[in-house]
Order: structure tokens, then sequence, then C-alpha cells
């Protein structure tokens, strides 16, 4: 009996919502759009687009069609698929290429090991001593909490030197390393990149990097000058080199010329490393 | 009209659901990062509540009690809270969208919300009438969002203060909360 009157109760109310569904009528139009751009969207709401979940991104989009190209969603981009259904729904063409970004670890890792770090054992808990253990206090601890955050096991930890590596083919640039590394050492670059800047520091004035570290960019500009393809720029603001990726002929002269090896070639980075890594298991 | 003010008072302060039943302590940390958030997140929780104990007092007085099944309060109560909400984010998605974005993520949340639970079994137990549950639920609700309020707008300030860097986040937050638990401390036995 009690059963029965709890399976009743349990049915009316399916039934109440269900009418509350079908009765109500639809007055707000416009939503079609977004719910159409929903069912292409993942719907994991893993909020790496900086929408609270794949609704509000697909209502953001609806408004904005371009907002795609500023924040695309790196899982419809992994799939060709939906990729074109989405074409379809915004009305606009997407280079999948351009917008595919890849997570690169802005560190060298020469830096020293200063102190012995016994705490525990996350890059987070380490880096609130004085910002690690390492002389660099911008360098990358290598202590993995990237590697444990990254969905795709992308990352991993280089053991020659400490630090984090990112393997691009594994890599769908969805953006959660950035956020987990409490050293900010990670940024999402357009995957087409090909040499990577392997140093964090960025402002000219204050620096304790240049001191601390052995491998730091030292501004020398050398690298700018031995572009025969005036593929790179010299940002006085910041006194840093920057890369334009179309001139580029990936001839890696800057990377042989750079005194401080805080070039490398982007394209091989993570894939090298990850293929010794695997040989040496 | 004097017994249903001492309810009011009583469920806004010296009752206050989170800081001295200890009831919706999950949006209470979740949800006071900020101070908009926090409050359409109070106002959404005394709708619910308002609109629950409406609901579960007539079940209760129409169905558990002729049919002498009282002690199935909780899981019955469960089924129509939750229905209650979904019926309440269609209607709110099909007639005003504006709205429905403004709540976002916050209203679905609010089904597994223990406080909604708790102000229907409080009035179940208290045996209030009708009016005194609504007063009730109402009142809970604002004690509710008062302290979420509160809580936000001491957190926002928090950001910028100057907190040892073990302490920043959390927390300085669960120190505050208690800090604020003991404040309420004071108001028991106004009344």
């Amino acid at each position: 009996m009690p059963i029965g009157i709890l399976a009743a109760i349990g049915l009316a109310c399916g039934l109440i919502i269900y009418l509350v569904y079908i009765k109500v009528p639809q007055k707000v139009k416009g939503l079609e759009k977004t719910e159409e751009i929903t069912s292409i969207l993942p719907g994991m709401n893993c909020g790496a687009c900086g929408y609270p979940g794949c609704f509000a991104y697909a209502q953001a989009l609806s408004q904005d069609p371009e907002l795609i190209t500023k924040t695309p969603c790196s899982q419809v981009l992994q799939d060709p698929d939906s990729l074109a259904r989405l074409e379809k729904a915004l009305g606009c063409k997407l280079d999948a290429a351009a917008l595919c970004k890849k997570a690169l670890v802005h560190c060298g890792g020469n830096s020293e090991v200063v102190c012995n770090y016994s705490g525990a054992p996350t890059c987070k808990a380490a880096a609130q001593l004085l910002r690690g253990y390492k002389k660099c206090p911008y360098a990358c601890l290598g202590l993995g909490d990237c590697v444990e955050i990254c969905p795709q096991g992308a990352i991993a930890i280089d053991p020659e030197k400490g630090i984090a590596v990112v393997n691009p083919d594994k890599c769908t640039g969805c953006g959660l390393c950035v956020t987990e590394c409490p050293q900010e050492l990670i940024e999402l670059v357009p995957a087409g990149t090909k040499i990577g800047f392997l140093c964090n520091y960025k402002p000219l004035k204050n620096i304790p990097g240049r001191e601390r570290c052995d491998y730091g960019c030292i501004h020398c500009r050398k690298c700018f000058k031995a572009c025969e393809f005036e593929a790179i720029d010299w940002n006085k603001e910041t006194a840093l080199p920057e890369f334009n990726q179309e001139k580029c002929t990936l001839c890696l002269k800057c990377v042989t010329e750079c005194p401080q090896s805080t070039l490398a070639d982007f394209t091989k980075l993570g894939r090298e490393k990850e293929a010794e890594l695997v040989a040496a298991e | 009209m004097n017994e249903l003010f001492a309810v009011f008072l009583g469920m806004v302060l010296i009752n206050n659901f989170i800081l001295v039943r200890f009831l919706g302590l999950c949006p209470f940390f979740g949800v006071s990062k900020q101070l908009n958030s926090a409050i359409s997140m109070g106002v959404a929780v005394t709708f619910v509540m308002a609109v629950s104990s409406l609901a579960t007092w007539l079940i209760r007085h129409y169905i558990l009690i002729p049919l002498d099944i009282e002690y199935m309060n909780i899981v019955i109560f469960i089924l129509v809270i939750a229905t209650l909400v979904q019926i309440i984010e269609l209607f709110i998605k099909k007639t005003n969208l504006g709205l429905y974005f403004s709540f976002g993520i916050y209203l679905p949340l609010i089904t597994t919300n223990c406080a909604v639970l708790g102000i229907t079994l409080i009035n179940t137990n208290q045996d209030y009438s009708l009016s005194g549950s609504l007063v009730a639920a109402l009142g809970g609700g604002l004690g509710f969002t008062l302290v979420l309020a509160m809580m936000s707008g001491i957190r926002e300030k928090l950001e910028m203060a100057n907190t040892p860097k073990s302490m920043k986040g959390l927390p300085i937050a669960f120190i505050t909360a208690a800090l604020l638990g003991l404040a309420f401390v004071g108001f028991s036995g106004i009344i």
C-alpha cells in the first residue's frame, strides 16, 4: 500500500512535468539556434571555453558567431565531423589548424636546484615555499600537477631536466594545465607555432630571473639578428623576441644562435622527449 | 500574528539555516565568492523553499496523514522538491529567458540543497499551520540569503586583503565562517 502511494506520487510528478513541458507555450523565440549548437558541442561542460557550461557557450555563440575564433571549443576542433556541422550552424568558415591550440611549458629546465625539498610531492605545495626549490623562481618544478590533471595524458616529466613536456600530438588545447600550474608557466599557443620560447619571465623591469637562472633569456637580440627571413620582431617593451609564424621557414638559425638555448623547435619539442622517455622505459 | 512574527524572526536570526542549523553549507562556500551570484542564489532558494513548503504541507495534510503513512515523509518530500524544481526551471526557461540565464546553473542545483528539504522537515516536526509553514520558509530563505550576502561581501574584501599565502581562498573563508557563526550564537535566546 505505501509503495503503491509512493509510486502513484512519483507517476503523478512525472506526468505534471510532462504536462508543463507540452502545455506551457514556447513564448521565447531565438533559442532554436542555441539548441542546435548545443547538440553539436561535446556536452562535457568542462568550462575550458570560459563559460559555465556548453549551453551558456552555445548561447554566446548564437549571438556572436565570431566568438568561436576567440575562445574556440577545443573538443570540437579535434573532431572534423562536428566542426563541419558547427560551421554550417554558425554560417562561417572555420580553420581548425589556425584555431587549434597546444600547451607549451615556458621553461627550459636548466635552473639549478638550490635546496632539498621533501614536502608534499605537488607543485602547488612546493611553490608556496619561497616559490619552489629551484634557483629561478619562475622555473618548472616538475612535480607533475599538470600531468595529473591532463585528461589526454599528453604531459610527461622529463627526468633529466625535471620539467614537464607536452606532446602536441596528444594535446587538445583544453587549457586545464594552464590554470593548474602554480608557476603560471604553461600557455596555449597556436598549433602552427614553429619556435618555442622556453622562458617565463616577461616584464623587463625588476626581473629577479636573469641573475637567478642560468638558462633564461638574456635579451641579447642574437635571434633577432640571425633571422634572414624577418620572421622575428623585437618587442622593445618586454625585450623579448616575437615570432611571425608565416615568415618562419624553420631554418632553426635562431635556435642554434641562442647562447642560452632558450629557443627550441616547437614541432619536435614534445614528440622527441616523449619518444626518449618511452625508449627509456 | 505575534506567533508568526516569532517564527519569522526565529528562522532569520536565531535558528539561522546556515550558521546555526548548518544546513545548505555547500552553496554557502560554493556560491559566496561574488555578491551578485550569492544574492541570486539566495532568492532562488527562498522561492523554492516557499513553493515546496506549500506543496509538502498540502501533500502531508491531504495524503500522508489521512492514509497514516507519515513515516514516508522524507522520500516523498524529496520527490516533490525535485519535481517542483524541474517544473520551475521549465517554466522560467519558457517564459522568461532573462531570468533563466541570471539563475543559470543555480536553479537545478537547488534540487540537492539540504536547506530546502530541511525547511519541509522542520515544518513537519513543528507541526506549523499552512501560513506558519509559509512564513517559516520565507524567513529561512531570507536568513539564508542574508548570510550568503554577508559572507560574499566579506570574501570579496578578503580577495584584496593581504592574507598569508597558505590561508588564501578557502582556509580564510572557513575561519570567517566560524567567526560569523560565533556572532550568530549571540542571537540565541532573544525570544
